[in-house]
């Protein structure tokens, strides 16, 4: 440890920390703008000068570009430092526009802090400012050169963090100019960013325009749940409404910065379309009515037919509350469930995925950005999990190699080597590479461990593509970092466990080697770990084929992802469809009684992310119809009742509680002990207690190789945009959104006569999905890609990668004729 | 468009170095001599032909006084208004040839011939006040060799 005096204040810093660190460890906030802890140091603001007064370079120095020395000594308030920055501040307001009260930034703004609390009031410069034309960048970020004081950080974020090429500085000296080259959406999906690491108004937030200041806005801390991930936020609550969500900074997590997925999902909590009412047999009631009248039918139902005829659905986005709850009540009711997936193949993969997480392979995303090797095996980073894509993006920044095993053509924002395989392969294919990767079987490893490296030198998958595989895995021999990051959709059943132990054999041999989930819901994991593999969408499907099931309880769950349609003909013949959901859907206009649930802002809840890390979304308000809706977008109503207009919903576990007659006043803590173990010694913040071997560690896969000859692979794709049941409610998120296509590989194309823009459809045995053809190279041979966007009837394939065959795609007319 | 032989003779002068983004500025002069200015297709030719984006071939485009994103005349004027000129008297020089063509800095006159260019010290100082038309240098300027100069030009054309 380096020791030094900053301000007559004793500071020790690891050595290596910059003197703008050191200061800020010691509780000296020392001025910045082009400063940013995550995009480094560049010295162009000149506003973080300091006094130097001992070490090896006197003066006044740039305190973001000198590291701290042993013996140093610095002060911040000398009078030439503080001079100094008074000067660099009237120079940055030499140009910037007096626009504060109007500016979106303001109380929000660094350089507006930064003029107050450095005293420069009077303007002594005699020109006219200089001005600039702005830029229409998309419905997310409203762009205002003229306040720009020229730090780079947009650019800096923009292309050096997150890999995009669209957004550049043009110009030189005073005409220098951030934007595109025309006007345009920014393409990259992490642009909301760039309102957070502007230090001034250059790029600020459109959809919370003109909804109030930063200081009317209620801040709370909170938890993305768009995805697996579990990104700290802050939730912006105004007069009954979330306005706006910003990153928060979590070390361990997602650093300084979310996705624009994560930052503009939330309007689905106040959508005028939201339920807020309960509903019996399609009458408005009040909401202890309807939990009464439901408690009473599902009873009823369960005397007649037993207590297994009512069952239980539920989705990732359910949290670890409302999972205590169904698997509390619905083992003390006997009711079956909670069914979760669409079939047994989603299943599996879910929870081969989340029961293989060990405590020795278990890593962060701060992890994977210290990687040396990366292998992505059947995942998206962008569309599933988009922090993650920046994570990969900074361990690539650091030299370390990165691999994609993937049917889909994956776009990243950096350089990676590709191996286009079908979801069949990726498990032969992974076990081949950790068989090339592991220099010798060494007496560090167990009898099983050899054994499973000996299944995995037996692997073969295609002579075509053996030879690469053979290559990228004599690439990361040399690897002391490697990472396994796997995802669920994309996959066969057992490829996540076959990537949990191939980064338990690369641990086995000495290397800090990871494994790393990418599930499908934020709190997939614990759906993983506390469903049972048999409970999911196929088999409710056959219990109610079968009239075993006549009761089904929907909780927060949208049915496709059990691979129902909206109009399922089988959902018509329940005695009793009950659900329970914050959304307006299907299925929930089609339940008998339907009970409004409240929102992760309201209710708050407890999840736990992909890498096993517990997370608490603290309510952000109580909850109720916002306030621009009740008045219609006029002064607030002058009426006055003592309750909250829309309030009625409730949290989901307190909805499950009243179902099972328990009463309302359930306490959440008690319901997360009811979880089986990891989950039940939940503690926010915490990891969860892994365990320190999986039981089927080691095991290889019963037939590796199972590749599809004559059919076709239907993979279900993520998009960033428009695929997760919350986030694609956001109108400004639907401006983004893909055109939905069914992608195919030229040489299948070609096979199978088909061209760009013709219409096909596809037979997948429970449905019929109908779309139009996208020739895509990068993807592999012998698979459909079908995205998961709104058009494009896609839950008939939701229990994927299932095989059709040639003969069960045809080609349409747009009408529908064949 | 850009014609067949010119961008093969660019094509092979990026295949002779190791970095085709090194001739990034050379690519840009040579596509400016044939369009007149550096056009946006231009640019997304030249991010073509040197394996860069169009944002990043921009980026040097707009950064250099020399190359010229906008349409020009076709004697570019530059006036050096760095301290030596301004000493000597190039601020009158610039607005005498400010009056004289009838435009302000960075327009071009009516009859296409002459763009008027402010320049940040050209190199000239001992010649100061000094300015370039068509990368040739002249000074030290008076309104009287401006006008005599102005006229060659006009009746050269």
């Amino acid at each position: 440890m380096i020791k030094l005096i900053i301000d007559n204040l004793r500071v020790e810093v690891p050595p290596g920390t910059r003197v703008i660190d050191a200061a800020e460890q010691a509780g000296i906030m020392i001025p910045r703008f082009c400063y940013h802890p995550a995009l480094g140091a560049v010295g162009a603001c000149r506003v973080c000068a300091v006094q130097v007064l001992e070490g090896s370079c006197r003066g006044i120095r740039m305190s973001c570009m000198i590291e701290a020395e042993e013996g140093m000594v610095i002060s911040t308030t000398d009078e030439e430092a503080v001079a100094f920055r008074r000067q660099v501040i009237e120079w940055l307001m030499a140009n910037h526009p007096h626009d504060c009260p109007v500016c979106d930034e303001g109380g929000q703004c660094l350089l507006q802090d930064m003029t107050v609390s450095g005293g420069h009031g009077r303007r002594r410069l005699p020109v006219k400012k200089r001005t600039h034309i702005d830029q229409h960048l998309g419905p997310l970020v409203v762009h205002e050169m003229n306040r720009c004081i020229q730090c780079y950080r947009c650019v800096r974020f923009y292309r050096e963090y997150a890999g995009y090429t669209d957004l550049g500085v043009m110009g030189s000296a005073g005409r220098v100019y951030f934007g595109r080259r025309s006007d345009g959406v920014l393409e990259s999906p992490f642009a909301g960013n760039l309102i957070d690491v502007c230090p001034t108004g250059v790029f600020t937030d459109r959809p919370s325009r003109f909804k109030g200041r930063y200081w009317d806005f209620e801040r709370t801390p909170s938890v993305c749940i768009h995805c697996s991930l579990g990104c700290r936020v802050t939730v912006n609550t105004r007069y009954r409404e979330v306005v706006r969500v910003e990153a928060a900074h979590d070390p361990q997590v997602n650093g300084w910065f979310i996705c624009d997925r994560g930052r503009y999902g939330f309007p689905y909590a106040s959508s005028p379309q939201r339920p807020r009412s309960a509903r019996i047999d399609g009458r408005k009631s009040g909401v202890d009515e309807a939990l009464d009248e439901a408690a009473r039918r599902l009873s009823g139902i369960a005397q007649r037919h037993g207590s297994g005829s009512v069952a239980l659905a539920a989705s990732g986005r359910v949290c670890l509350e409302t999972l205590g709850a169904l698997t509390r009540f619905g083992s003390e009711k006997g009711w079956r469930g909670p069914f979760f997936r669409a079939g047994p193949r989603t299943a599996e993969a879910l929870q081969s995925a989340s029961k293989n997480l060990e405590e020795k392979i278990s890593i962060s995303l701060k992890d994977i950005e210290k990687s040396d090797f990366i292998l992505l095996v059947g995942c998206d980073p962008v569309n599933e999990a988009p922090m993650l894509a920046l994570s990969v993006r900074q361990a690539r920044r650091r030299g370390a190699v990165v691999a994609l095993a993937d049917a889909r053509s994956v776009q990243l924002p950096l350089d990676a080597r590709r191996l286009a395989l079908r979801p069949s392969q990726l498990t032969a294919a992974l076990m081949r590479f950790a068989g090339k990767a592991v220099a010798d079987g060494g007496a560090a490893l167990s009898d099983r461990a050899r054994g499973f490296l000996q299944a995995c030198r037996d692997s073969r998958v295609d002579p075509a593509v053996d030879e690469q595989i053979d290559h990228l895995g004599l690439a990361a021999r040399e690897s002391r970092r490697p990472v396994v990051v796997c995802g669920t959709s994309a996959v066969a059943p057992d490829t996540p466990a076959a990537a949990a132990n191939v980064a338990r054999l690369l641990a086995a041999e000495g290397r800090k080697a990871g494994f790393f989930p990418v599930l499908p819901g934020a709190n997939a994991l614990a759906l993983g770990l506390a469903g049972r593999t048999a409970d999911h969408g196929a088999a409710l499907r056959e219990a109610l084929e079968k009239g075993d099931v006549r009761a089904l309880v929907v909780v927060e769950t949208n049915l496709s992802e059990l691979g129902f349609s909206a109009d399922d003909p089988l959902l018509e013949n329940l005695e009793a469809l009950v659900v329970c959901d914050c959304l307006d859907s299907a299925a929930g206009r089609a339940a008998r009684v339907f009970i409004p649930t409240q929102t992760v802002f309201e209710a708050g809840g407890t999840f736990v992310s992909a890498e096993a890390r517990v997370r608490e979304a603290r309510p952000a308000f109580r909850g109720g119809t916002p306030v621009a809706q009740v008045s219609g977008g006029g002064h607030p109503p002058r009426t006055f009742s003592p309750d909250i207009p829309g309030a009625d919903p409730l949290p989901a576990w307190q909805v499950l509680a009243a179902l099972a007659r328990e009463g309302t006043r359930v306490s959440a803590d008690t319901l997360r002990k009811a979880l089986p173990a990891p989950l039940c010694g939940a503690a926010p913040g915490k990891r969860l207690a892994l365990p320190a071997s999986a039981p089927d560690a080691f095991q290889p896969p019963e037939d590796p190789a199972t590749a599809a000859d004559g059919g076709l692979e239907v993979v279900v794709c993520e998009h960033i945009f428009g695929s997760e049941p919350l986030s694609r409610r956001a109108a400004c998120l639907q401006e983004l959104e893909s055109a939905p296509r069914l992608g195919l590989h030229p040489g299948d194309a070609a096979a199978l006569q088909l061209s760009a823009g013709q219409r096909v459809a596809v037979d997948c045995g429970r449905g019929v999905i109908e779309g139009e053809i996208e020739i895509v190279n990068e993807m592999a041979r012998g698979v459909l890609l079908v995205p998961r966007l709104r058009g494009i009837d896609w839950h008939a394939a939701a229990d994927g990668p299932l095989v059709v065959a040639v003969a069960d795609i045809r080609s349409v007319k747009p009408n529908g004729e064949s | 468009m850009l014609p067949e032989n010119l961008k093969k003779e660019l094509q092979d002068r990026i295949a002779a170095v190791d970095h085709p983004r090194e001739l990034v500025v050379d690519v840009l002069f040579a596509l400016q001599a044939h369009y007149g200015f550096v056009t946006d297709e231009a640019v997304e030719e030249a991010a073509g032909l040197l394996g860069m984006t169009p944002m990043e071939v921009d980026e040097v485009a707009t950064f250099y006084t020399f190359v010229y994103r906008r349409p020009v005349g076709k004697y570019v004027i530059h006036v050096c208004d760095s301290v030596i000129c301004w000493l000597e008297g190039g601020r009158s020089l610039q607005e005498y040839l400010s009056q004289k063509l009838s435009i302000a800095p960075g327009e071009t006159t009516a009859d296409g011939l002459f763009t008027l260019l402010p320049v940040c010290c050209i190199g000239y100082c001992d010649r100061a006040p000094a300015m370039l038309i068509n990368k040739k240098v002249y000074g030290p300027l008076t309104p009287e060799t401006i006008d005599q100069l102005l006229d060659e030009l006009r009746e050269a054309h």
